[in-house]
């Protein structure tokens, strides 16, 4: 989908329409607004948390169009068209949790839990291109979200136990969740 | 550490975006991927009256192949990571582009706002010198073609006009017999090297004929240890061979001191770094069909 | 990865299990409730102008600009809310030591990079943020302290008018006769190790959002803290009630007040008699020595506490991670308050990384020159150490950088049997951001004392397992008084993990693995260290440390079944990610008989539990937290059994309750349960809600030892060309008593590790010789990833004692063990003395003389 040219001077608002979890939204955001503080605020989301603000820590990560993304590093108005899934878009229709929040949950993979949407999001981008990854695979692909409480040894656990709950699910790994 | 204030522009074609560089020059900046850009205004250490968003511009976000490969502006890092044509055009990108901070990073970066960027840190401006990459820049009144070595000027600058875009980057093809490699040290997994080497060698009948050292890290800007290139080339690509490249580089790079290293490990790890990277790159001569 | 059992629903015996998380039914799906997850509607949004200057005075502030901007609904100068606070008094008081009072903003003088001067509150934290760009201040720079060598050099400016040669405190100690044990050993060794600064970043910044009600001016503060009572006290205290006086001659008028007043002064003076006694009063003369203005600083805290009819509410939710730094009440918290109270309108501040970097706690900048007195055989003999805290710029409140070296004092000989010590302690005032407690605050003292042993064992020619093995302190020795006091017994075993720790190294394979690596152009290294921490400690412990400072330390607690039948815990503790909601509901739900949902804890509401002055910290909520939970729900069991006896006709000793069924032994099916009982005694009481038992309890622990110990053994692999480290192995061998939850406890292990290896490979809080801040964002302070963190092997040694909540806490040990292991591997892999504790990949080159330093 093509967007049309905008221009929108400073303070002022500017129209988007962006899917979050499923639902489509019209929103009307200052262009400067991150777009982690519009979907925490805007939105209302707050499972989405915002650990350092400058891309490093990736409490913040995102679904963005199905692809990891720091939602601190983009502008709310760069989400223009696109589909966001955020932590509170993971769990199945009746409730029930995802593969991979079920098996953080049996892994004890976390601790005051600030970092964990973000290791969410990245769990699910990393058994969704590679199934079954190795260990080294794992912890690479979580390397770009900072844990300070857990030493990460049980959020590994907790990504090998979902690479076991997916394989057992014949259904797959589902990357977007299913609308709510 | 939130972004200031600034008037946004999202023009859906290049036309645009140049006319709104004419007009807002000086006090714009071009936002594409805005890895780099919007952690330096929430930090407030940018504060451009004008963003002139080019996420949406479609002529902007296409590989093309043609003499070696060119990236439009709006190709994101992952994109290009995972493209086959790069991959066989010009392995010395694929294989730096894991190095770019972490995946979801790579999500949103563009390799072409990487380059323009022109942190000396970073991977892909060394790829550009190593490679002999050619810039397309564009101005509402011309377009002109400036070569990788004359576009990076020091510390984040380069020769890009207030008036101008960086639209694509163009690198030619990588010579069948040649090699390449990035080999970089740095304090986590994935930040920034503390030195990095993005190096290859062209050794048709087992005698080096050319060799690109171009190292990051090390610099304000990325640099070419032209001296130790010049020392490999007519010799066997042996270890001997590598290991006087390699005392060549430590004894011509000019490090400075941070908070990371010294200068004196930069220069030490300088030649390390080299070994291992001619070493590497000599391996893959021949394995690309 | 080990199969995991479910024993969520068996109803029985749930403690020791590995049980999952209660708090992951909401952290997992995103609802949890963060303190910035709050965000009221119409509240203002703060932002603090700090300090570019890393020490200034303050010519002149300008807010004109900033209050204009559309949106900003005030500017405050820090004038303005010093005029209606109080100052930070200081709590902990010891002979030598002085603490300058300061205020919630800085006015005329500002003493780091970060320091706040003005309180924007804008619609929006993005106004706020330009606010600030809009405020003009006028800074004459003075010279500023960046290191301990500064701030001990003559003639340098001082920080504090009072403090001379910013000196804060010097505080001596001495055990045994260390003259005659120093000329009688074989020898003396001497080393002066350095560890720079740390921070111990939560990924949860601080936060507060204050709520006003309008109606009746009562503030409402949603907290990160540790401790929400001492906050709650702390706001009282530290906003002026400038009505003090009258208001406490209306209080002296009012009976009940009167009377409920003196009758909890009586109640704890009776109680705490022996221990007011005892309490030294040489701290209080060494701060009035240097400021007499404390006293009327302590005087106006107290009348506004006795004035004021409305504290504040402090309630604290989820909270993101702390390791000891949201223990504090920060400044801002008190400027945050004042600004509400003023205004009449609700404020937030939610901190962001960079505020938190300069100014959200640090830690662990000390030097120690160390000489220990040995005996050729390996004997340990004495040990003198002169140590030097960097105290950063202001003293954190109440835990200052004091305490830290009270329990150095206690601490430093460690498992050994030393026969005499000397501790010459100095804290200095550098132009740097405030030290608070960092997991294990005092960890340092074995760090420089496990690497001090392995220096010694080298010199003297042993094996760094033999000098541990030869002066540990063994079971067979106790109980026995330690060289500084606190008695230790059977909890203090050390030995056993040394010992077991020991067999599970396979040193034949080590010495190949070493000549393998070298043959990769590696050195791969082995250390060993070994600790005892108080968790909660023996009863002599922080009479130990200073008299009668145990005199706060206890907890209380309070548990009830509502008239439906609900089980509700109250805990003052604070928890930040230790899963207390799990491991309490197990040891109630255990108790109480019943399954872990039928119990619901309740805490970090000040209205709602009681005083607690720690809060979460000192590793106290496994032994002292959960203890009370026993044992309140132990006490409430009892009255329900009472009861239900006499519904069932039966005696009491003979009623058992299994999976919430309250019957007759052997007659399950003629049972009743909590829900018939709790509705039988409302409507005995003519009640439909609220509580029909209840019960209170004051807890001190169980009298025993309170010990938990570990021995970690850490291999470290260097490349000798580029300086970069692995870790291939990581042993924790630990015993912190009996278990309640496994996975819980393996995870405080290895976070504390993890954060240990962070300390010396990745992370140091960098200041250059100026003070600046050098370490402002996370591209530059560097906490560890997945790919830097190895596996954690540990082995658990569950001592038990007489006890009957013998739980003892293992929050701290990781980190005090990892730093001390880590450096000794690196010691052995390159054989030469480490001396410092932070060991980037240079530093390593420089050490092994690949490059020159």
């Amino acid at each position: 989908m093509s967007l049309p040219s905008a221009t929108t001077p400073a303070g002022e608002t500017l129209a988007i329409n962006v899917t979050v979890n499923g639902t489509l939204l019209s929103l009307n955001v200052e262009p400067r607004h991150s777009l982690a503080d519009v979907i925490r605020e805007d939105i209302s989301l707050t499972g989405t948390h915002l650990g350092c603000e400058h891309g490093v820590c990736g409490a913040c990560t995102i679904l963005l169009d199905g692809e990891p993304s720091r939602a601190c590093l983009m502008l709310g108005v760069q989400a223009d068209g696109a589909d966001v899934v955020t932590i509170e878009g993971l769990a199945n229709n009746d409730g029930t949790m995802h593969p991979v929040q079920q098996a953080m949950y049996e892994a004890m993979s976390f601790q005051c839990a600030f970092c964990t949407p973000g290791f969410l999001m990245s769990t699910i981008a990393l058994l969704r291109d590679n199934p079954s990854p190795s260990e080294v695979e794992i912890r690479e692909g979580l390397s770009g979200n900072l844990c300070r409480c857990t030493g990460y040894q049980s959020i590994v656990d907790g990504v090998e136990t979902a690479i076991r709950l997916i394989a057992s699910n014949s259904a797959g790994i589902d990357p977007v969740g299913e609308p709510t | 550490m939130k972004n200031p204030p600034f008037n946004y522009h999202r023009p859906a074609s290049v036309d645009e975006a140049l006319a709104l560089l004419t007009e807002h020059g000086d006090e714009a900046k071009v936002l594409a991927g805005g890895q780099s850009l919007l952690p330096i205004m929430a930090l407030r250490l940018g504060r451009p009256e004008h963003v002139i968003d080019i996420g949406a511009i479609d002529e902007l976000k296409s590989i093309s192949v043609g003499g070696g490969i060119t990236i439009g502006a709006m190709v994101r890092h992952a994109e290009a990571e995972k493209s086959a044509e790069v991959a066989e055009q010009t392995p010395l990108i694929t294989a730096a582009l894991p190095y770019v901070g972490h995946r979801a990073i790579r999500n949103r970066g563009t390799v072409v706002g990487s380059i323009a960027h022109a942190d000396g840190a970073a991977e892909m401006p060394a790829v550009c010198l190593a490679i002999g990459a050619t810039m397309h820049i564009a101005s509402s009144t011309q377009t002109r073609q400036v070569a990788a070595a004359d576009f990076f000027q020091g510390f984040f600058t380069t020769s890009i006009e207030a008036n101008e875009l960086l639209t694509a980057v163009h690198f030619p093809a990588q010579s069948t017999s040649a090699g390449s490699t990035v080999v970089e040290i740095s304090r986590r997994h994935s930040d920034y090297a503390m030195c990095g080497l993005a190096c290859m060698i062209d050794a048709p009948d087992g005698t080096i004929v050319s060799a690109a050292l171009s190292f990051f890290g090390v610099a304000s800007a990325a640099v070419r240890a032209t001296e130790a290139e010049a020392a490999l080339v007519g010799k066997a690509p042996n270890n001997e061979t590598f290991a006087a490249a390699a005392t060549i580089v430590s004894n011509t790079l000019a490090p400075d001191d941070d908070i990371h290293a010294t200068a004196a490990y930069r220069r030490h790890i300088a030649g390390v770094l080299t070994r291992r990277g001619l070493a590497e790159a000599t391996s893959q001569i021949g394995i690309r069909a | 990865m080990t199969d995991i059992p479910d024993r969520q629903t068996s109803g029985l015996g749930f403690v020791g299990q590995r049980v999952k998380r209660v708090e992951d039914e909401r952290f997992l799906i995103g609802e949890g409730q963060f303190v910035a997850d709050l965000n009221p509607k119409g509240v203002l949004h703060a932002a603090f102008l700090r300090s570019p200057f890393a020490h200034a005075t303050l010519n002149s502030i300008d807010v004109s600009t900033a209050a204009a901007l559309p949106g900003v609904a005030r500017v405050f100068t820090a004038a303005e809310l010093n005029a209606v606070t109080n100052s930070f008094p200081p709590l902990f008081m010891i002979e030598g030591l002085y603490t300058p009072l300061y205020k919630c903003m800085s006015e005329d003088k500002v003493r780091h990079i970060g320091d706040p001067v003005a309180l924007v509150l804008a619609e929006s934290r993005y106004i706020a943020e330009d606010a600030l760009e809009l405020i003009e201040v006028e800074y004459h720079e003075l010279q500023a302290t960046g290191t301990i060598d500064q701030a001990l050099a003559p003639g340098r400016e001082q920080l504090w008018d009072r403090a001379d040669g910013n000196i804060l405190g010097d505080i001596s100690a001495d055990f045994g006769d260390v003259a005659t044990i120093f000329a009688d050993a074989d020898r003396v060794i001497t080393r002066t190790f350095n560890c720079p600064r740390q921070t111990n970043q939560p990924m949860e910044t601080r936060g507060s959002v204050v709520i006003v009600d309008p109606a009746t001016g009562h503030l409402e503060i949603h907290n990160t803290s540790q401790a929400p009572h001492f906050l709650k006290w702390a706001v009282a205290g530290l906003l002026v009630n400038d009505g003090a006086f009258r208001n406490l001659s209306r209080f002296a008028r009012n009976k009940d007040r009167r009377k409920a007043f003196s009758a909890a002064a009586k109640a704890f003076v009776s109680t705490n008699k022996q221990k007011l006694l005892e309490q030294d009063p040489a701290g209080q003369k060494s701060q009035m020595k240097k400021d007499m203005s404390f006293l009327r600083a302590q005087a106006r805290m107290a009348m506004g506490l006795l004035a004021s009819n409305d504290y504040p509410t402090v309630k604290a939710g989820d909270i993101g991670g702390a390791f000891g730094s949201k223990g504090s009440v920060s400044r801002e918290d008190i400027a945050l308050a004042a600004a509400a109270r003023q205004l009449g309108t609700s404020v937030q501040w939610i901190e962001d990384r960079v505020e938190n970097l300069l100014d959200g706690g640090q830690a662990r900048e000390e030097r120690f020159t160390v000489s220990l007195a040995v005996d050729n055989d390996g004997t340990l003999k004495g040990m003198k150490v002169d140590a030097v805290l960097d105290g950063g710029a202001y003293a954190s409140f109440p835990v200052s950088a004091a305490v830290t070296v009270l329990l150095w004092k206690l601490y430093m000989p460690g498992p050994y049997d030393f026969k005499a010590f000397e501790l010459n302690a100095k804290i200095v005032a550098t132009n740097k951001g405030k030290v608070v407690p960092y997991r294990g605050p005092w960890a340092n003292e074995t760090w420089m004392r496990e690497r001090m042993l392995d220096v010694v064992a080298k010199e003297l020619d042993i094996s760094a397992a033999d000098i541990r093995l030869k002066n540990v302190i063994r079971e067979e020795n106790m109980p026995a008084a330690f060289l500084t006091g606190p008695t230790l017994d059977e909890t203090m075993s050390v030995a056993k993990t040394l010992d077991r720790a020991l067999e599970m190294v396979d040193f034949d394979q080590l010495e190949q693995d070493k000549a393998a690596a070298e043959a990769r152009g590696h050195r791969l290294g082995l250390g060993i260290s070994s600790y005892h921490e108080a968790a909660p400690g023996p009863p002599n412990f922080f009479s130990s440390a200073q008299p009668g400072s145990d005199m706060f330390l206890h907890e209380d607690g309070r548990a009830e079944i509502q008239a439906d039948g609900r089980i509700v815990m109250y805990t003052s503790q604070s928890p930040h990610g230790q899963s207390h909601q799990t491991t309490y509901k197990q040891v109630a739900a255990d108790e109480f008989g019943v399954a872990m949902e039928d119990i619901e804890i309740v805490w970090g509401d000040t209205d709602r539990t009681q005083f607690s002055f720690l809060g979460t910290g000192a590793s106290r909520g496994g032994p002292l937290g959960a203890g009370v939970m026993r044992m309140t729900a132990r006490e409430l069991r009892n009255q329900v059994v009472k009861v239900a006896a006499d519904m069932l006709e039966a005696a009491k000793e003979d009623i058992e309750i299994v999976n919430g069924n309250i019957h007759v032994v052997g007659v399950p099916t003629r049972g009743t349960t909590y829900a018939d009982v709790a509705a039988k005694v409302a409507s005995d009481q003519a009640v439909s809600t609220g509580p029909v038992f209840k019960e209170e309890m004051k807890y001190e622990g169980v009298g025993n030892g309170g010990w938990s110990v570990a021995t970690h053994i850490a291999w470290v692999d260097i490349d000798l060309e580029t300086g970069q480290v692995e870790i291939p192995r990581y042993l924790v061998v630990e015993d912190c008593g009996p278990i309640i939850n496994p996975g819980i406890v393996d995870g405080q292990v290895r976070g504390g590790v993890a954060q240990g290896i962070g300390a010396v490979f990745y992370e140091r809080h960098h200041y250059d010789d100026n003070a600046n801040l050098l370490s402002t964002t996370y591209m530059d302070y560097l906490i560890p990833t997945a790919m830097e963190i190895p596996k954690i092997e540990i082995e658990h040694m569950e001592t038990l004692t007489k006890g009957e909540n013998d739980a003892r806490g293992v929050g701290e040990g990781g980190m005090i063990g990892a730093p001390a292991a880590l450096t000794n591997a690196v010691s052995d892999a390159l054989g030469v003395d480490v001396l410092e504790q932070h060991l980037p990949p240079y530093r390593l080159l420089e050490l092994a003389g690949i490059i020159s330093s």
